[in-house]
């Protein structure tokens, strides 16, 4: 394993740390405040090439492995620090362009991918459901097939992108009967006649990245715009979860270096009691433990990258990068807080609105426990 | 008169420590990195938006130093330059070197326009521009803020920001051009322009093949920071701050 960056490589990241520290950070606290999504610097990373990483350069992405992807996307974590826009970024990426990627027709991918790569399209998936979560499986929206279309009825919640996407991958069944085999996965447009895209969801954190509650309701979507085979979705859920879980938090491992730096920069700076805070040897070990989180945080991910790349299973893996980061991240916005002490909490240092955000990272995209459940299983248990 | 379809412009630029990278804190973190002099950033933006308006059919940057700034040559190449040059020297050169070297340059590439920085933001000496265009004997406009072609390219009007005001000049081209702050807001290199800038073509050269002698003039014999500003006091009344003002500061 390699992870000694080429030229190329270096200049990559390079680019997008400065592209994303000059282009991606401005009106973040009032954003999170109101809650609003940054639809300007959404299009900026679409010109950039962010929402193209990952995608084939035929059809309109820069085609980098995955190893490449996951460190431009800690970059861009260490450098812009809006990380609800890394999350519609992210959910963008793995819920919708990585699917379409693998299991789209080719007149699916002209149509979508383009636009899904250069910034003017928007998009995101529709799983969860009131009475159907960590159990993703068992959802209760129905496909039925009448003509050359098909009717979807039923609710989603925690639709991530839901009130700003142009497109969404809907998961529903077409027989109930046949359980996961009847899970099927639909491109929906937006303002598709009987989708009804319901209230804004108001969060702890996150807050810039919009998320919603959708309704079908006699929802038509042409037979044109199955993806994959009918009765595919889950095996295409799973896999889109699998590079979700290992790519969503790169980003994050990014933000850890950002705060361990602030923090390092902080502790030498503040006196207290006639001597940096630094020198003081509770202060120093909790640097200490910043630092090796994002250290074996950076590991797992690079390696899940490689062996992503490299066409290796990645089921255990992805898990397990996913849970690590996301309780780090976590442990790291804390220690930062308590660092900055009473700074810490106060909204114009950007620290507790990194905890806010962080806390998210253990519940989407499967919860902490659902990681453990899988790594468990994994090992035979 | 000639009739002047479309220019070559030539835009020479300097490799810096970026201004924005502060690394000054304790932190263990990277040495600043090399950026593209913003003014002379500011000057590609502008051979680019002159293309862009059907103007220019060639952008050719050029740039002096080792092998190290070909990566700010690929951000040019990246923001859309055509193809670069790099003078093959390491030298700490003076502003007197690099104008002899850039008109060489100039010689070589017969551009209709030179457009360049004003000046470079490490060493702050706004000489090369102007010295290159006494070499070559060619008008030039400095400190330009708005730049428009007229007569069929063989003139520009330049809108200089002077002290005094906003000074409108005309030149005849060919012409040196430098830049001021607000000519524009150059665009950020993004990725695919990136990928694309790795098949456009450096041409490296040395100063023997351009027939050149360079011997600085000046030497450099120290550089040290500015001292460190004392820290602030806070005083308790207006009252206090005029004694203080008066007493301590003497400014009033």
């Amino acid at each position: 394993m390699d992870f000694a960056w080429s030229d190329q490589q270096r200049e990559l990241l390079d680019a997008v740390g400065r592209f994303a520290s000059q282009q991606l950070n401005y009106n973040v606290i009032d954003n999170d405040r109101d809650g609003v999504f940054n639809h300007d610097a959404w299009k900026k990373c679409g010109s950039f090439g962010i929402q193209g990483l990952p995608v084939p350069t035929e059809h309109g992405g820069l085609g980098m492995d995955p190893l490449t992807t996951v460190a431009a996307l800690e970059r861009l974590g260490y450098a812009c620090k809006d990380n609800g826009l890394l999350f519609s970024i992210n959910a963008h990426l793995w819920t919708a362009v990585t699917p379409l990627v693998y299991n789209g027709s080719e007149a699916q991918k002209k149509k979508y991918l383009p636009g899904l790569c250069d910034g003017t399209l928007i998009g995101g998936n529709a799983m969860s459901e009131p009475n159907s979560g960590s159990d993703a499986f068992s959802l209760t929206t129905t496909a039925i097939k009448k003509g050359t279309t098909y009717i979807l009825n039923g609710s989603k919640i925690f639709v991530t992108n839901g009130p700003v996407a142009d497109l969404l991958v809907v998961f529903a069944t077409v027989d109930k009967a046949r359980g996961p085999d009847g899970i099927s996965a639909f491109l929906v447009e937006k303002n598709s006649p009987g989708m009804n895209v319901a209230r804004k969801l108001e969060k702890m954190g996150l807050r810039t990245s919009p998320m919603a509650e959708v309704f079908f309701e006699n929802c038509e979507v042409p037979e044109q715009n199955l993806l994959g085979r009918e009765g595919g979705g889950a095996f295409l859920f799973t896999r889109s979860m699998t590079w979700e879980r290992g790519c969503i938090l790169a980003s994050a491992v990014g933000s850890m270096q950002r705060l361990l730096e602030t923090c390092i920069r902080y502790a030498n700076e503040r006196k207290q009691g006639g001597q940096s805070i630094g020198k003081y040897q509770l202060v120093a070990s909790k640097i200490v433990d910043m630092k090796m989180r994002v250290e074996s945080s950076r590991h797992m991910l690079y390696h899940y990258g490689w062996l992503s790349g490299h066409r290796k299973a990645v089921y255990l893996e992805a898990a397990m990068t996913k849970l690590h980061i996301a309780d780090c991240w976590v442990k790291c916005c804390e220690d930062a807080i308590q660092i900055h002490g009473g700074y810490g909490y106060m909204t114009e240092y950007e620290i507790e609105r990194e905890l806010r955000d962080a806390i998210a990272g253990k519940l989407y995209s499967g919860t902490s426990e659902i990681q453990r459940n899988i790594v468990a299983s994994m090992l035979g248990l | 008169m000639q009739r002047r379809r479309s220019m070559k412009i030539l835009v020479p630029f300097k490799s810096v420590p970026d201004p924005n990278d502060a690394t000054s804190a304790g932190a263990a973190v990277s040495p600043p990195k090399s950026v593209i002099n913003p003014f002379d950033e500011i000057a590609i933006e502008e051979a680019l938006r002159i293309r862009e308006h059907g103007e220019a059919m060639e952008i050719v940057a050029v740039t002096i130093g080792a092998p190290a700034v070909d990566e700010q040559i690929r951000a040019a190449l990246a923001m859309g330059v055509d193809r670069a040059i790099r003078i093959d020297d390491s030298r700490a050169l003076d502003p007197y070197a690099v104008a002899r070297i850039l008109g060489a340059v100039v010689e070589k590439e017969g551009p209709h326009v030179v457009i360049m920085g004003k000046q470079a933001v490490d060493d702050d000496s706004n000489q090369v521009g102007q010295m290159l265009a006494g070499l070559l004997g060619w008008p030039q406009a400095t400190f330009v803020s708005k730049i428009e072609f007229l007569d069929n390219k063989t003139r520009a009007r330049c809108t200089r920001e002077t002290d005094a005001g906003l000074e409108i000049v005309e030149v005849d081209l060919p012409a040196i051009i430098t830049t001021d702050l607000r000519l524009n807001e150059p665009r950020y290199v993004s990725l695919p322009g990136l990928l694309r800038a790795r098949r456009k073509p450096i041409e490296v050269l040395t100063c023997d093949q351009l027939g050149v002698t360079v011997r600085p003039l000046t030497t450099v014999l120290s550089v040290a920071r500015p001292p460190r500003r004392a820290a602030g006091t806070r005083v308790e009344s207006v009252e206090e701050l005029i004694t203080k003002l008066k007493q301590e500061a003497k400014v009033l």
